[in-house]
């Protein structure tokens, strides 16, 4: 006889779970507040919109677009503002659709790929705004450096042109890295279980 | 949800607990985080329980939803890991009628089983509730092909857990 065989009889034979609930405790479970896994991913997510859409309120916006029009940039703030507006609902449209997708009735694999889904949807949009203010910082500085060519020699210029990348690359760091560790930790067992799952279905 | 299925929900599932018990039992190793597994399966059922249309048996439709609580949905239990072992807290046996080397192989064969990684544990506590490959395969999202292949490697790794 294999040597699972008599483990297997033992798990058979194994008794009850000592501690069993009755159907006003089960109740009384049912009832409470899920932690899991999606309901942090869907928290995290909203949170990551408003606060992403949050940061133009802590700007003084009509010096910064007195500012804007003294660089001639009115119209690329306004456009782009618009485009900005009309993407993130698009992303809140595919974020909520995905997370809604979301169940436990589906297959376990099916059930990962959703997840992993709807977190991208966020990433996307966290690429999206970190693209968006690279494009700005660079069209701000090329706009400084045209109207004030003339009070600026080359040094003071390659010096301007330089601590905006630094500043912009140092900036873009953090957000990916806070970003990384956020999601790292809270996925850390999902993606680990998801690469088990996805290389056993490919091994043939 | 609707007082009649309300009704019918805790009646199926106080008859099948002991799914989830097992379950929680095999991926968590503490009382505490077994309590917490149990209750987030019980919601993900009461959630989900309006969807279950009966055309599979209730237990059948338990095993998925548990065994996906547990590997996709349930965070907390990758930190007591380790920390305790299984024999450290009591899992109460009722001692009449019980034999004792069963009872030795059942610790023997839990303990082990916490040494498998998430998926495989999946697939070892499907087999040892005996159920049919196309129903493993369906629960995980797998091919029947490869999750024979799998049972097997899984199986041999566990065998060499319990006798190195």
């Amino acid at each position: 006889m294999d040597l699972l065989d008599n483990y297997k009889k033992a798990w058979e034979n194994q008794p009850e779970h000592a501690d069993k609930v009755s159907s006003i405790e089960i109740y009384k479970l049912a009832q409470s507040k899920s932690s899991s896994i999606v309901k942090w991913i869907f928290i995290i997510g909203i949170l990551e919109f408003i606060f992403l859409n949050s940061i133009y309120f802590f700007v003084d916006m009509e010096d910064a677009m007195i500012e804007y029009k003294n660089l001639g940039l009115e119209n690329f703030i306004l456009y782009s503002q618009i485009a900005t507006y009309i993407i993130l609902f698009y992303f809140l449209w595919m974020f909520y659709q995905n997370y809604k997708k979301i169940s436990t009735i589906e297959s376990t694999k099916t059930l990962m790929t959703k997840i992993l889904k709807t977190r991208k949807t966020v990433r996307n949009y966290v690429i999206f705004n970190l693209g968006y203010i690279t494009l700005f910082m660079i069209v701000i500085t090329i706009a400084k450096v045209n109207t004030n060519l003339n009070d600026f020699n080359n040094k003071q210029l390659l010096i301007l042109i330089i601590v905006t990348i630094i500043a912009t690359l140092l900036f873009l760091g953090v957000v990916w890295l806070f970003y990384q560790l956020l999601y790292g930790i809270l996925l850390r067992k999902l993606n680990r279980n998801y690469k088990e799952l996805a290389k056993l279905d490919n091994a043939k | 949800m609707q007082k009649d299925l309300e009704e019918k929900f805790l009646l199926d599932f106080e008859q099948n607990q002991n799914i989830a018990h097992k379950i929680c039992r095999l991926y968590t190793t503490n009382q505490s985080a077994h309590n917490d597994l149990f209750q987030e399966i019980t919601i993900q059922l009461w959630k989900n329980y309006p969807k279950f249309r009966g055309d599979s048996k209730f237990s059948t439709w338990m095993y998925r939803v548990a065994l996906n609580t547990a590997i996709s949905l349930y965070r907390k239990s990758t930190r007591t890991v380790k920390t305790q072992d299984i024999s450290d807290f009591a899992y109460k046996i009722k001692a009449t009628d019980y034999d004792d080397t069963e009872e030795i192989q059942l610790k023997a064969l839990y303990k082990a089983i916490h040494k498998l990684n998430d998926i495989e544990k999946a697939l070892i506590f499907l087999y040892l509730e005996d159920k049919p490959y196309k129903e493993i395969s369906e629960t995980l999202g797998i091919s029947s092909v490869n999750a024979r292949v799998k049972m097997n490697r899984a199986k041999e790794k566990l065998k060499n857990i319990l006798n190195p």
